[in-house]
């Protein structure tokens, strides 16, 4: 295969030449990319598209109850609407059990039975500090009594615990085909 | 080289004088094509572009433009048209410059 010999002919023809090639390979990807995405989106299996839509609908949504001239527009009634259209009332409900004393605990309520419960109030380091000296009188008596407190109360812990996954076990074993 | 199973038969020595109407461009494509390197060429591009975050972009196009023709409504060839010009200007320089030294240097050998 002869080409030209003129240099200058040659390295014009040769660029022009690959730049023409690489457009080739560049369109071809391009079309591979558009069939790709035009077979996703007529698929449906761009879920981002749909997410993306409802996002759309629900900001537009947010915003026109922001311009709504009630209240301010975010507050629904008695509790605060948040952009997801959920309420929450202004102290948390949910109630568990306090792992210092073993009370049945609001959790709103937490903190404030946790300073109590643990020694940061006054009267709560008067509390610690009367049972303390009395732990400390009991030590130095013998060291078995202090300890068989020690011993009782983690008992009752694990007692709850196993208690807990005993349930679990049993709830498991009825399943069990 | 192995040759396709299902060439058709090359046409016959009479008629091969006048089918030299191949212009120096088909022959070199058609040796890129057969010897394997186009596929290569291909293959390196798309993986530099997807690479560069090119792919992305032009997939975010689509996204955009289905989302606002409905999808339903979109062909391949609006998709094609959609990406083309701004596919074609975004190609990073330094891929470009890749891609175009691998083919010179096919274009060199193929010329011996």
């Amino acid at each position: 295969m002869s080409l030209p010999n003129d240099k200058n002919g040659n390295m014009s023809f040769n660029s022009q030449l690959s730049a023409h090639l690489f457009s080739d390979l560049l369109d071809s990807i391009i079309v591979d990319v558009a069939s790709e995405c035009h077979r996703t989106a007529r698929l449906g299996l761009d879920c981002n598209l749909e997410i993306e839509e409802e996002e759309l609908r629900l900001s537009a949504e947010a915003r026109a109850r922001l311009s709504d001239p009630s209240n301010g527009g975010d507050v629904n009634g008695k509790y605060i609407v948040d952009i997801f259209g959920q309420t929450h009332p202004p102290v948390a409900n949910d109630i568990f059990e306090c792992m210092n004393c073993g009370q049945s605990i609001m959790a709103g309520r937490f903190a404030p039975h946790l300073e109590k419960c643990m020694g940061k109030g006054r009267k709560a380091r008067l509390k610690a500090r009367r049972s303390s000296r009395l732990a400390q009188n009991r030590y130095a008596r013998g060291s078995y009594v202090s300890s068989h407190s020690q011993y009782s109360s983690t008992s009752q812990l694990s007692n709850d615990t196993s208690d807990t996954t005993g349930e679990g076990y049993s709830n498991g074993a009825y399943e069990d085909p | 080289m192995r040759g396709s199973v299902n060439r058709p038969p090359t046409p016959e020595a009479e008629d091969g004088r006048q089918d030299q109407h191949l212009s120096l461009q088909e022959i070199i494509n058609i040796k890129l094509v057969e010897s394997g390197e186009k596929e290569r060429l291909k293959e390196l591009l798309r993986e530099r572009l997807i690479e560069c975050g090119w792919r992305d972009e032009m997939k975010e196009l689509c996204r955009s433009f289905v989302r606002k023709k409905g999808k339903n409504n979109v062909t391949v060839e609006d998709l094609i048209n959609v990406i083309t010009p701004k596919g074609r200007a975004s190609v990073p320089d330094s891929v470009k410059a890749e891609l175009l030294q691998h083919i010179r240097s096919f274009l060199g050998s193929a010329a011996l």
